[in-house]
């Protein structure tokens, strides 16, 4: 690895936010209090050292910033006030437009135009799709008194679109996430043997599946529940829309209790409720982690509140029979939902859906692997570390 | 100072000093020594301050009470300084030179009479409550001196030593002041003194000058609640730990934890409680320190594999002989840790502290202790606050009082000077040190009333003892456990008093205090005792106060006679007490056996020179005459260089923005130059110096001219200390290699010449903390943050990088060093065991170093590399140190006389020093030591005469024939040899000058002929202390003694 120094490394990281390693004097207190932080990866002291002495490609290949879950004890605790919470939000930022090979991320994190624009583009772009797929506007009702959804956009073409939506998406994310594997794991030699990767793979299942790692950060308990439901939320509505459109998108009037109204409801009111939510403490800032809020902090669940407020409107108003608020509510749900989707989940803030649960999982490898090499067991952690050692 | 202002108008020859702890208690003591009369006023009941309550001082391990204790007796008994305790000041009003201070004292309720007994104490029933749960029964009174540890009466003395000796009343707790009732104490004082009907009472006193010295307190631990301190038992300051290894705190000098009261086997120590957050971004500069002592000192009193653990994040040994305390610490298996730790939990059923750390090698530790001890910051007394207003002084946000860096000792209103914690977080030598400087600058304005308001000291008429039968008192100190824990102090004291010719026999809890001093002058007066024996601590320290106490009581000093059973028995025997005890009755015994043969011995007194000898025109030498000159004083100036100036000329900068060094020394010489009392010798070298305080003779070797022999009563050594030449990393083989000196010269010159360097990488501690010079230079770091500072402001483009070892920027320079962080300088620690090295690489240098947290190798492509090399003494300081017979320390620097008490003095009299030539400092440390090296000399030369030393040589006309064999071996030069006609043949005899002998003996030893003798060291004095010695020790008294017999004061 090269341990060249690059004194623009911070003025470059502060691009991405809150970054103030300054006053930062290394006492130690944050990762002492940390109770993710473990040995061999003490962070978040060691992530802004790295920063501080300007070192680019430890900073590339250190799993640490996804590792943290930002319960704002360090903030709390660090005697200069440097909120070494909030810098390792920056760091996620940072190495989510470093993992990003077109550069769309970088610009879209350090200028909110950008990331404004690019939602605007890919809205309109959708809105542009969604008026060559749609068949026409059918005025008249169903038997059951519903609009005729599908007389409007109909199910098969749109499911064609999600999944083309979700190839793209996917896409990007896979390349992205490549070379977040190259960075992490493979760039800087003695990457670690596939048994370890295939031993831990529970690991990354559980981990995806809970982020049960979440709940270990100490004053987090609340706030892993609340995510925990928020990602029951869109997860289910997600497969709903890409995997279950036949039977989601129907005209069928149903009653309340039966599973498509009530699961539809679930996701609707998890969404709703905690995407407020979000942004209330946000607003108020009264907790710690709530403090500083980036452009990417605000728009992010605002345009899942904005999605699940305009999904609720297509549900009502094809339930009341009132057609041209329905097409309206389509077309606005698509023009938030696809550029949310395609935005901020390879490029965005929700790029953490895929870099958390891998990272807990390379982690996990990299312990295997050390574990593996009893000579050089004690340096855990990355394998540059035992190089340097 | 403005001269017009000061030099007309009537000056009063009296000074205040607010403050009774150490700095108060200095600046008293140099006032009334040069002849101003001082008002020494405390808020609290007593003198002493916060050293009182230490047990021992960094970094030589001195016991705090047995180095102030002579302090405290002699202020008590200074005719010409005056205590004011429980006092506070009120307004000053009048004019520099004649202030009219108006104090405002609280009634003590205890009158003049109290002998300090201790009766009322015992009689007052609220010392007798215990901790109750009820909210509505009285809970017992917190003892201050303990730090709440212990629990006092409402009537009490704050400690055993205190000074005054009296007793007083805590008017918030004491029932007959609350109530009307009680009374108990005054029916259990025998003398009289309590007096209830005393009122608050106004005291106006004339001054011509204030020095303010009021002291700190710890910053409350509270301010950081995750450490639990007020909750969790076992979690006590670091004053509360001082307290509990102390002979006289709350166990005894027993280590006892809270909570359970059993002895500790795990003790954390928590630095920068308080200190280095960004609420007090200072350092408090003293905790390093004293956490080490206290972790050296809990291994001594609990077991040598005590686990002691320091938490610290820069280990701040920055000042003379710290370092190699360190080192010391840690070979004594202290442990060091490198972590701040962020908080603290307790275990409710052991109530044992539990801690998370970080290791060196990346891994989180969980700990658990028995006692955690927070190193808590200082913080300026809160109450001088008051000071504000009432002295029109100019304070800073933390409430410390602001002063200029050219200035350390001036607050900003004329005739009002500052020292000790009061303007910055220091030490005792440092707060001695500014005390006296201050003194030296309320000197300029006095000196035309010195001696006005002295009062005459009146001894009784000496007894005659010529021909009496020795009767002698034996004094056996105990010296807190010092000794007692040792010796069978009440054994020897039995002994004692089966020995021949003793009259008295007792033991004392401290000899040296007050309280046992009038003990002893009472004993002499009722049992009529002609010689006086003390079995305690040294005389190296404590002998002219014991000489001092018997001559009070009419006896001539040198019937005196110490037995060393501390520094030579207690303290070399610690394990073997009852051989020790042996021993101790042994040198009691030698010590009598010498005493029967004690005779009275006069001091002569010799008119001295007023003139002053300042070798070192640099900021300390010029300084030091400039006060001298102003207060009178002739002084001759000696600069090796044709110019004046020393190391300062190459400064250009301060770590303060404000100030300017270049143009404060332009102000300096051109004062200097025009002082009439100053005579500069530049290109000069001392060629001899010959004679002894208050005559010394030196001749002058003045380039290219005749040498100049010149007559003076005292030195100051000021030769200064000049910047190692590296020879790593490159150093003298790169154009672009520098030292932190050469770098500032560079920037100061209008900035870059050219092109600003992308990258300058600072590498710390070079030549320094190694093992050829195991100190810490003490400035480099505030050097580096100072040009790194300054590169920001000239380049901000540039990029800073400092290596380091340990950030020492002490006191108010960690400030200086946030904002250098702010600045962008990127601060990259290295191990000593893996230094940085430089490398050159295609034009370009390169810097590799291993980052021990980031662990990590990391590479710095630099155009600048700039070491902060060592400060190093001058190489002519052995020479200079050889004529004046004064000692070096280790590292080659001037070795001053007591490291915590006389920072300026040298054991030889009449020779000071100041500035770097005692230890590298900044230009504000070395301005006050200047000033208190003035103020000493002032203090000395005060008198026209001077009187000698009476144990010295002399000669037994009968039996000297002349040989000279004594005369060369003479180290001061002392002895010469007389040739004369006598009876038509030549006679030959030796001759002694009295000024010139220090009574060292070796011309007694050289002796064959018993011609010359030192006087209280005569033959048949030592034969007889030899023969007791040898003699097998006299038969153990048959019967114990009574109990009764034996007392304790």
């Amino acid at each position: 690895m090269n341990t060249s120094s690059d004194p623009g490394l911070v003025s470059e990281v502060r691009r991405y936010g809150h970054f103030d390693v300054d006053g930062c004097y290394n006492c130690g207190s944050c990762a002492c209090v940390c109770e993710l932080a473990e040995d061999g990866s003490l962070f978040p002291r060691k992530s802004l050292r790295s920063a501080q002495l300007g070192l680019r490609d430890r900073l590339l290949s250190s799993l640490e910033p996804w590792l943290c879950y930002y319960c704002g004890d360090c903030s709390k605790t660090c005697p200069r006030q440097t909120e070494p919470g909030e810098s390792m939000m920056t760091l996620r930022r940072f190495l989510t437009a470093q993992y990003d090979w077109t550069g769309l991320s970088a610009r879209m994190y350090r200028s909110k135009w950008w990331e404004l624009g690019m939602i605007g583009v890919v809205g309109l772009l959708t809105g542009w799709i969604m008026s060559m797929l749609m068949a026409g506007l059918p005025t008249d009702l169903t038997v059951q008194g519903g609009v005729k959804i599908n007389e409007f956009l109909p199910m098969a073409r749109v499911h064609a679109f999600d999944w083309a939506m979700a190839a793209v998406l996917t896409f990007f994310l896979l390349s992205n996430v490549t070379r977040f594997f190259w960075f992490t794991m493979l760039r800087d030699g003695d990457a670690p043997p596939l048994r370890s990767y295939l031993s831990e793979l529970q690991t990354l299942v559980w981990d995806g599946a809970t982020q049960i790692r979440f709940r270990d950060c100490g004053t987090n308990i609340p706030r892993w529940t609340k995510h925990l439901l928020l990602v029951t939320g869109y997860g289910l509505m997600f497969s709903l829309i890409v995997l279950f459109l036949p039977w989601f998108q129907t005209e069928n009037l149903y009653p309340v209790w039966h599973p498509q109204r009530w699961l539809g409801y679930y996701a609707t009111i998890v969404l709703t409720v905690f995407t407020v939510e979000i942004l209330w403490s946000r607003l108020g800032k009264e907790e710690q982690i709530h403090k500083f809020s980036d452009f990417s902090d605000w728009l992010f669940p605002i345009l899942l509140l904005l999605t699940t407020l305009t999904g609720i409107a297509v549900h009502v108003f094809r339930y009341a029979g009132m057609p041209y608020p329905m097409f309206c509510a389509y077309f606005a749900h698509m023009m938030v939902a696809v550029p949310m989707l395609t935005v901020e989940v390879p490029f965005g803030k929700w790029a953490h859906i895929a870099y958390r649960p891998l990272a807990a999982y390379f982690q996990a490898v990299r312990k295997n692997a050390a574990l593996r090499r009893p000579a050089e067991g004690a340096a855990l952690g990355t394998g540059t570390q035992a190089q340097a050692a | 100072m403005n001269e017009s202002d000061s030099n007309h108008g009537k000056k009063v020859g009296a000074a205040l000093v607010v403050g009774g702890g150490i700095g108060g208690m200095q600046a008293a003591l140099d006032f009334a020594a040069a002849g101003i009369k001082a008002y020494l006023v405390d808020r609290s009941p007593c003198i002493g301050g916060a050293m009182a309550q230490l047990d021992k001082t960094f970094p030589t391990n001195d016991c705090s009470m047995c180095t102030m204790a002579p302090r405290l007796v002699e202020i008590s008994r200074h005719k010409d300084i005056e205590i004011i305790p429980l006092a506070e000041v009120e307004k000053v009003s009048g004019r520099v030179g004649d202030f009219s201070v108006s104090l405002r004292q609280r009634p003590r309720f205890v009158n003049e009479k109290c002998t300090g007994c201790g009766a009322c104490l015992s009689a007052c029933p609220l010392g007798k409550l215990k901790p109750s749960d009820d909210p509505k029964k009285p809970q017992p009174i917190p003892d201050e001196y303990n730090e709440g540890l212990s629990t006092r009466p409402a009537i009490y003395i704050p400690y055993p030593q205190a000074v005054p000796n009296f007793a007083v009343v805590d008017p918030e707790r004491c029932l007959h002041l609350k109530t009307g009732k009680c009374k108990l104490c005054l029916k259990a004082c025998q003398a009289g003194a309590i007096d209830f009907t005393q009122k608050e009472r106004e005291i106006i006193v004339k001054v011509g000058a204030v020095v303010a010295a009021p002291g700190y307190k710890l910053i409350d631990p509270k301010v950081k609640p995750d450490y639990g301190y007020g909750t969790y038992k076992n979690v006590v300051t670091a004053l509360e730990f001082e307290r509990l290894l102390s002979a006289s705190g709350p166990h005894l000098g027993k280590v006892l934890r809270p909570s359970d009261k059993t002895e500790p086997k795990r003790i954390a120590f928590i630095q920068c409680v308080g200190s280095r957050d960004n609420e007090r971004d200072y350092c408090s500069a003293v905790c390093c320190m004293y956490a080490t002592k206290e972790a050296l000192l809990a291994k001594e009193h609990l077991s040598p594999d005590l686990q002691c653990d320091i938490y610290f994040m820069d280990l701040r040994a920055f000042s003379k002989g710290f370092e190699e305390y360190y080192n010391r610490a840690k070979s004594h298996g202290v442990n060091y840790i490198r972590c701040r730790v962020p908080k603290l939990s307790e275990d409710p059923a052991t109530r044992n502290i539990s801690l998370s750390f970080l290791t060196e090698d990346e891994t989180k530790r969980q700990a658990e202790y028995d006692l955690v001890v927070l190193s808590a910051g200082l913080k300026p007394n809160p109450s001088s606050a008051a000071l504000k207003g009432t002295l029109g002084l100019e304070f800073d946000e933390h409430g410390f009082c602001v002063t200029k860096p050219f200035a350390p000792v001036e607050s900003g209103r004329e005739g009002i000077f500052v020292a000790g914690v009061f303007t910055e977080p220091k030490d005792i030598p440092e707060t001695v040190i500014q005390a006296s400087g201050a003194v030296a600058k309320a000197m300029e304005i006095l000196a035309p009333a010195k001696g006005e308001l002295l009062a005459k000291k009146d001894y009784p008429a000496e007894i005659p003892v010529a021909g009496q039968e020795p009767r002698v008192g034996v004094f056996i100190c105990h010296c807190g456990t010092n000794i007692a824990s040792v010796v069978a102090v009440p054994e020897v004291v039995a002994y004692a008093k089966s020995l021949p010719n003793v009259e008295h026999a007792e033991n004392v809890l401290y000899a040296c205090a007050n309280d046992s001093q009038e003990k002893i002058k009472k004993t002499i007066v009722e049992k009529g005792l002609n010689r006086v024996i003390v079995a305690a601590c040294t005389p190296r320290t404590h002998e002219p106060l014991f000489r001092n106490t018997i001559r009070e009581a009419g006896l001539n000093p040198y019937l005196f006679e110490m037995a060393n059973i501390r520094d030579q028995c207690s303290w070399v025997h610690m394990s073997e007490p009852g051989p020790a005890t042996r021993k101790a009755k042994d040198l009691v015994r030698m010590a009598l056996a010498k005493s029967r043969l004690l005779e009275p011995l006069q001091k002569k007194q010799v008119p001295i020179q007023k003139g002053v000898l300042v070798i070192g025109g640099g900021l300390a030498g010029m300084t030091a005459a400039l006060t001298l000159a102003r207060q009178g004083f002739p002084v001759r100036l000696v600069e090796r260089d044709p110019e004046l100036g020393g190391m300062m000329r190459r400064s250009h900068f301060l770590l303060e923005p404000e100030a300017d060094p270049q143009k404060h020394l332009r102000r300096l010489i051109e004062d200097v130059k025009a002082e009439k009392n100053i005579t500069v010798f530049t290109g000069t070298k001392i060629a001899a110096i010959e004679g002894c305080v208050g005559n010394f003779k030196s001749r002058l070797a003045v380039v290219g001219k005749p040498e100049v022999s010149v007559l003076h009563g005292a030195v100051i050594v000021a030769t200064g200390a000049r910047e190692h030449r590296p020879e790593e990393y490159l150093y003298g083989k790169n154009p672009s290699v520098l030292t932190q000196l050469e770098l500032e010269e560079r920037l100061s010159a209008g900035g870059w010449n050219a092109q600003p360097p992308r990258m300058v990488v600072m590498i710390q501690c070079v030549g320094s903390r190694d093992e050829k010079r195991p100190n810490c230079s003490r400035v480099c770091c505030g050097e580096a943050v100072k040009n790194a500072l300054k590169i920001k402001e000239l380049s901000p483009e540039t990029s800073v990088y400092v290596l380091f070892r340990d950030v020492r920027t002490y006191g108010f320079k960690e400030a200086y060093y946030t904002e250098a962080r702010r600045q962008g300088v990127v601060f990259g620690r290295y191990d000593e065991t893996r230094k940085p090295s430089v490398a050159e690489e295609g034009g370009r240098l390169r810097v590799t170093v291993w980052e021990p947290v980031a662990r990590a190798e990391v590479v710095i492509p630099a155009d600048l590399v700039v070491l902060s090399a060592a400060t190093v003494p001058h190489p002519e300081n052995k020479d200079l140190a050889q004529m004046l017979k004064v000692p070096l320390d280790p590292n080659g620097f001037f070795l001053e006389a007591h490291m915590k008490l006389r920072p300026v003095d040298f054991a030889t009299e009449g020779v000071f020093l100041c500035g770097a030539a005692h230890f590298p400092k900044t230009p504000d440390e070395t301005i006050a030591q200047a000033l208190a090296a003035a103020a000493r000399v002032a203090a000395m030369l005060a008198n026209d005469t001077m009187a000698l030393e009476a144990n010295i040589s002399q000669v037994i006309d009968e039996n000297c024939d002349g040989c000279a064999y004594c005369v060369d071996p003479c180290p001061y030069k002392a002895v010469t040899l007389l040739e004369y006609m006598r009876e038509g043949a030549i006679k030959k005899i030796v001759e002694v000058n009295e000024s010139l002998c220090k009574g060292c003996g070796v011309c007694q030893a050289t002796c064959p002929k018993k011609g010359i003798s030192v006087r209280g060291f005569m033959l048949n004095q030592i034969s007889a202390m030899a023969e007791a010695a040898l003699s097998p020790a006299p038969l153990e008294p048959a019967a114990e003694p009574k109990r009764e017999e034996v007392q304790t004061l």
